[in-house]
């Protein structure tokens, strides 16, 4: 009698290392996903090179625009036709109130031109917090 | 018999257990190579902007005298695909020598305006160069000049 119980309470007891296993493993893949995630959102560009950058900080009101060396402006992954700028940014100033940070990417070799207008625009819309991105000078060098 | 059987067992628990460390060490390895990001990263540069209007600027005004001008007013022209630059309408050669003449003005009057005023055809990247020079230099007042009938 006395064994069979003593056998009873052996089964009982977990055995947490698959289980641990599994949870790191899904911590993992799910750590990494999302960075990935992140980093598959942003259109692959030349960006150009500056020593004066500052870091990029996580911010919730930013609108990352996009231009492109033919001169397609593209707002949030969506091309936008030139005459329509200053009112889209004008509703997301409304939508994001003064905080709002424009982000513009574009390639290195893209004529000002093509960059010129969203930087107008941004100023008749009286978004004033405009940004570049670009690469630090000793990452491309 | 019974002492070589211990010495036996003896031998067999000193043995390290490598399948483990090796599942470890395995899945550390994916781990870091999943995460290293082979992308350069990314920075922001502030910029802002001047509304001039029309073709105001700059070419037709005489150059200030050095010592109390208040714009800096910097064209970016872009000829046979090669840039060259006019400082208050003086020719400047190199970028360089446009390091040079802002580090000595940035000594008399460092809140001067800056202003950008690139030609249409010039690219991003030596517009931002010359951005960028002035920023390191300290300027803290750089614009970029905009005519308003695009």
């Amino acid at each position: 009698m006395a064994t069979t119980i003593q056998q009873y309470r052996k089964s009982v007891t977990f055995n947490m290392t698959p289980m641990v296993d599994v949870v790191f493993l899904l911590i993992i893949f799910f750590l990494v996903s999302s960075h990935l995630a992140k980093q598959e959102t942003q259109l692959e560009m030349d960006l150009p090179a500056a020593d004066s950058g500052a870091e990029l900080i996580d911010s919730a009101d930013r609108l990352v625009v996009n231009v492109l060396t033919d001169g397609t402006v593209m707002l949030r992954g969506r091309t936008v036709p030139r005459g329509e700028l200053r009112q889209r940014f004008t509703k997301h100033l409304e939508e994001s109130g003064p905080d709002l940070e424009v982000r513009i990417r574009s390639d290195k070799s893209t004529p000002f031109q093509n960059v010129e207008p969203v930087l107008l625009r941004c100023a008749q819309a009286g978004i004033w917090n405009v940004k570049f991105a670009v690469y630090r000078t000793k990452d491309v060098r | 018999m019974r002492y070589r059987s211990i010495f036996d067992r003896g031998q067999g628990e000193l043995e390290v257990k490598m399948t483990s460390m090796i599942d470890v060490v395995f899945l550390l390895l994916v781990f870091f190579i999943w995460t290293a990001s082979f992308r350069v990263i990314e920075m922001s540069l502030p910029s802002s902007v001047s509304a001039v209007a029309g073709n105001q600027l700059p070419q037709d005004q005489a150059p200030p005298p050095e010592d109390d001008f208040d714009d800096v007013v910097i064209r970016i022209q872009w000829q046979n695909s090669t840039p060259s630059w006019q400082m208050n309408s003086v020719q400047v050669n190199s970028l360089e020598e446009l390091r040079g003449r802002l580090g000595r003005i940035a000594k008399i009057k460092l809140d001067s305006r800056v202003i950008l005023h690139p030609d249409p055809a010039v690219p991003l990247g030596d517009v931002i160069d010359v951005y960028d020079s002035a920023r390191t230099i300290g300027f803290k007042k750089i614009h970029f000049a905009a005519s308003e009938e695009i």
